[in-house]
């Protein structure tokens, strides 16, 4: 069986944000909610500085611990590795936010789906959007399941100009992301935390 | 069946068009599901930008549904105007609207035209940014060429007859880039710039360096940040040429004896020394020892260094008098300008020229070229300053020591249209210069016709910051006119020019102003009539502009119907054209400005909708099998450019070393001059870039003790009015650097400022306040305001933080590059806590 992950090289990333903007606009999210997003770090001192984008988003971990904590089974993992809501038996309890590691779940709060990006209208775009979702659920990146259903790459590996997100299945020796790990040693965020995310980064 | 995120396929379409969310114009595909637009994505089937797109470019949905937009035709009904002033706008019909504003321009064009400032600037509408000249007025009312390169477009036309440069993504090894987003964050056709710079860094190994006063994304990527003082970046490069003449001696003999003027002998006085009978230049053949013609087919070998006698005249090769000028531009000397060490200048020029390969050569295609994979590649924030043409200039210098000028690996010229670099013979076995790729030369005049004076700026581009100055002070160059209206297009005027004092005050002046945009901005907000323009998603034009690498048009086609009653701004210009009397000037325009050829000419006394024209345009180009309905069906003709354009495109004629030609035109300009009794300072027309001590930026009195800029260049930002988009802005309010007035850390804390604090930035010329953020990422001595932080329009969307970095810069041209036209962007300021 697949075990579909994604790797990010962080020296591709120019941190173009083109990813938070394809991710955004694929899945509708409202104002200030983020599947995706590009991390900034500076480290060092002037003129030694150093700086690195990080993109992050949900990493789909194969022992992940919202799947765990979950009260109600509204958070489940598919059998080719994608960690979804189910937002018909989400409570919104927010014990899955508390229990990921990574920061990468967030709940929509009530009445945010009336809000818009243009404050008190909904353009026909977000009406249309906003049909997907739910108030009061925790929401996330889903690797556009829908997209990967349909054979499709995930909206912000489509988009990313500088190739710094590649999708495929970390099950299949020959595929692009396992031959990435191999190669350039990707490296999993945060190991300590037991997790075995399903996303990988190259420095 | 869990209820999450599901998209049905029934009633979807994917609709091919081209972007519009820059100037550039990459190839997308629209995603339209019962009449909304869901989605937009990069063309995979476009060469140019290769399936990806840009954040901006995907943010198009967000444009166009804003419920911000102009609606139908309005006009004013508060009389009283002012930045954050509610026009209090009411619709009328086309008609009303037309007829208004075809009265009183026709009013105007009857008494005196140049009574009408033009600011037409949507970049994909090149051909209409002449429209003034069909009406009867030659002012350039903004100042998009000061923010892009007056300093940089015409060089790049007289040094290869391009438009504009980059290096070459495909060979390049070691890239040096100067205050430029290529490849990263900005400049031509972004999305497949940083495919195709990511490409080359990780599968290649290309080892860049990145130098700015601040850490811009191409900075962090790079493999050696080197902060610089801003204004300075020539006196770096000179540093480095010094080490290449003096210390390493090496360069590329043969290029420069080949495809350049180096050889040519110059005479005391600067200029060509020639042939008596035939006048041609002479150079030194070394193996006969003596001066022939320098196309004399018996010469053996060319000279390039030494001094020589002859007829009692003392000579010396242009390469030797380049270099004797630069003998005391040391690393050392340079560094106490730049505040880059003389150590770094001397290994990054040991690296640049070891990484060149001088002598080597690469097969393409069954053709041997140069192969020289090293070159530094710049944009507005290298050149963007009093001198930027010298700025410019030392660039090229570098370059063209490694001979690496438009070879593989090397500094590319990049046409802006399907023109590709325009090659013809010039005078003296020289490429012929084409410094006015935008628009024909301006004759001089005296007094001058344009309020910006390009007249006086042959080697230059429309120094629109000048306008404002020339309409408050007429007397100062004996303008006879006052100017009463304005006409805006895609164009903001206010926000844009810098000295924004007196902006402001030629704004209050003006009588009427018409705007013909998609949504207001701090311009149009003084607007009396606004004509609403169909956006990109609504709308249809050929587009091309700058790509580098690939050539070609891509359509723009509408993908929705529009949502309102706006109509095509080339239609509604056409429109005013025939009310106000000036409609067979426009098509005779257009013939030029759209590449028409005879038989497709449009003919006086008729009218044309912006359709036929673009149908006439394209069959001009590219026959008559491939009009407007080929592109409707068939999207795109982009294709890589073939080896024998981008290399050694010169047809035999050689390159400018050593520049005579501007010394040749200043001492034109001087005798113009002289003829009308006036004075007007040529002294940075010079054959060698040098540094020079005058630079006012640098003079501004000590209190001032830092240096400020603005940038741009970051993918969000670049080319682009969008901070009132709501995704970018939720971007830009995420990121550190877009959140504040970046100040270094040790700055800071010496004048006992923290971040968030509320701060003055006071430059000689001007006064902004703003929030203090504290970073590590910009050298000590510079403060940066990003472009997402200098906006107040009253859209709702928009952050106002108000920092409009144009109130620091003075608009005059006393800080202007007499020899391009382009302004200094920089200054210096004095800040303090609030």
């Amino acid at each position: 069986m697949a075990r579909l992950g994604m790797v990010i090289d962080l020296k591709r990333c120019v941190g173009c944000n083109a990813c938070t903007v394809a991710c955004k606009s694929e899945n509708g999210t409202p104002p200030d909610i983020f599947f995706t997003r590009v991390l900034e770090q500076v480290a060092g001192q002037y003129p030694i500085v150093k700086k690195k984008y990080i993109p992050v988003l949900c990493n789909h971990c194969l022992d992940a611990p919202c799947v765990r904590v979950c009260p109600t089974g509204a958070t489940y993992k598919r059998e080719n590795g994608i960690v979804l809501v189910d937002y018909t038996k989400c409570i919104g309890c927010k014990a899955c936010v508390v229990a990921c590691p990574y920061n990468n779940r967030t709940l929509m709060p009530k009445g945010k789906l009336k809000e818009g990006h243009f404050k008190n209208h909904l353009t026909p775009y977000e009406q249309v959007k906003y049909k997907d979702f739910y108030e009061g659920v925790v929401v996330k990146c889903t690797f556009c399941y829908h997209r990967v259903d349909q054979g499709l790459e995930p909206a912000c590996v489509n988009t990313c100009p500088a190739g710094a997100r590649v999708f495929g299945d970390l099950h299949d020796p020959e595929s692009e992301v396992s031959r990435l790990i191999r190669q350039r040693g990707g490296m999993q965020p945060m190991s300590e935390a037991n997790t075995n995310p399903s996303v990988y980064y190259l420095e | 069946m869990a209820k999450v995120a599901t998209h049905t396929k029934s009633g979807d379409k994917w609709v091919r068009s081209a972007c519009k969310m820059c100037l550039h114009g990459c190839g997308i595909k629209v995603r339209v599901k019962d009449g909304v637009i869901l989605k937009i994505e990069g063309d995979p089937d476009n060469a140019n930008n290769m399936g990806k797109l840009c954040p901006k470019g995907q943010s198009g949905i967000m444009r166009h549904y804003d419920p911000n937009r102009i609606k139908t035709p309005v006009r004013r009904t508060n009389p009283q105007k002012g930045p954050g002033v509610d026009p209090k706008w009411e619709p009328i019909s086309w008609n009303e609207a037309l007829d208004i504003v075809g009265k009183r321009l026709k009013k105007i064009r009857s008494e005196d035209p140049r009574k009408l400032l033009v600011a037409i600037n949507d970049f994909q509408r090149i051909h209409l940014w002449g429209w003034g000249a069909a009406f009867g007025t030659g002012h350039y009312f903004n100042t998009v060429g000061q923010f892009c390169g007056a300093a940089y477009h015409p060089f790049c036309g007289f040094f290869d007859g391009s438009f504009a440069c980059a290096n070459d993504y495909k060979y390049c090894n070691y890239w040096i880039q100067i205050g430029g987003g290529d490849g990263f964050g900005a400049h031509l056709h972004l999305s497949g710039s940083i495919k195709r710079m990511a490409d080359a860094r990780v599968n290649r190994g290309l080892k860049l360096i990145g130098v700015d006063p601040r850490m811009a994304s191409y900075c962090a990527k790079a493999d050696e940040w080197v902060p610089i003082i801003p204004g300075t970046d020539r006196a770096f490069i000179l540093g480095m040429v010094y080490v290449i003449l003096y210390e390493l001696d090496r360069y590329d003999a043969e290029f420069i004896k080949k495809y350049t003027n180096g050889p040519y002998l110059i005479k005391p006085d600067g200029r060509y020394f020639r042939d008596k009978e035939t006048q041609k230049p002479m150079v030194w053949d070394s193996v006969d020892n003596r001066a022939k013609v320098y196309d004399d087919p018996t010469i053996k070998d060319f000279t390039l260094e030494g001094y020589f006698k002859i007829d009692g005249i003392k000579v010396r090769p242009g390469f030797q008098v380049i270099k004797d000028t630069l003998k005391d531009h040391t690393p050392e000397r340079m560094s106490k300008i730049c505040d880059v060490s003389p150590g770094t200048m001397r290994r990054i020029a040991r690296e640049f020229v070891e990484e060149a390969r001088i002598g080597s050569t690469i097969m393409i295609e069954g053709k041997e070229y140069p192969y020289r994979p090293a070159a530094i590649n710049f944009y507005r924030g290298a050149i963007g300053h009093y001198d930027g043409t010298l700025d410019h200039a030392a660039i090229k210098l570098m370059n063209s020591l490694v001979g690496n000028i438009d070879v593989p690996g090397g500094h590319l010229g990049v046409g802006l249209d399907h023109r590709l670099l325009i090659v013809e013979p010039g005078e003296d076995g020289m490429l012929k210069p084409q410094p006015h790729i935008l628009h024909p030369g301006v004759p001089f005049a005296y007094p001058p016709q344009t309020l910006q004076m390009i007249e006086y700026f042959p080697m230059g581009l429309d120094p629109g910051h000048l306008v404002c100055h020339n309409i408050l002070h007429p007397e100062e160059w004996g303008f006879d006119f006052k100017p009463e209206a304005a006409l805006i297009f895609h164009s903001n005027p206010l926000k844009n020019i810098n000295g924004y004092p007196k902006v402001l005050e030629v704004f209050k002046q003006l009588e009427f102003i018409v705007a013909i945009d998609i949504l207001a901005n701090e311009s149009t907000e003084w607007a009396d009539i606004i004509l609403p323009d169909h956006d990109y998603l609504e709308s249809t034009m050929l587009t091309l502009c700058e790509p580098p690498e690939v050539t070609g048009h891509t359509l723009r086609k509408p993908v929705v119907e529009p949502l309102y009653d706006s109509r095509d701004g080339h239609d509604i210009l056409t429109d005013i054209s025939e009310r106000c009397g000036c409609l067979n000037e426009l098509n005779g325009l257009l013939n030029f400005t759209m590449f028409i050829k005879p038989e497709y000419a449009l003919k006086p006394g008729r009218k044309y909708s912006h359709l036929e024209c673009i149908d006439r345009m394209a069959k001009s180009i590219y026959g008559e099998h491939m009009g407007l309905k080929w592109f409707q069906e068939n999207n795109n003709a982009v294709r890589p450019q073939k080896p024998e354009e981008c290399y050694l495109p010169w047809k035999g004629n050689r390159i400018s070393f050593y520049h005579e030609y501007f010394l040749q035109v200043a001492e034109e300009l001087q005798e113009q001059f002289r003829a009308v009794g006036r004075e007007w300072d040529t002294s940075s027309y010079l054959a060698v870039p040098v540094w020079r001590e005058e630079h006012p930026l640098h003079k501004i009195p000590g209190e001032y003790d830092l240096y400020a800029i603005n940038f741009k260049a970051e993918a969000m930002l670049n080319h682009c009015e969008n901070t009132t988009i709501p995704w970018i802005k939720e971007l830009v309010s995420n990121i550190p650097i877009h959140k504040g007035v970046l100040i270094n850390t040790k700055t800071a804390q010496a004048k006992g400022i923290k971040t968030g604090d509320r701060i003055s930035i006071e430059s000689p010329f001007g006064k902004v306040e703003g929030l203090a953020r504290v970073i590590e990422e910009i050298h000590p001595r510079v403060i940066g305001i990003s472009n997402a932080i200098t906006r107040w329009t009253i859209h709702p969307v928009e952050r106002k933080m108000n920092v409009n970095f144009n109130h620091l810069l003075p608009g005059n041209l006393e800080f202007t590059d007499l020899a391009s036209g382009h302004q200094e962007t920089a200054t210096k300021v004095r800040i303090s806590k609030i």
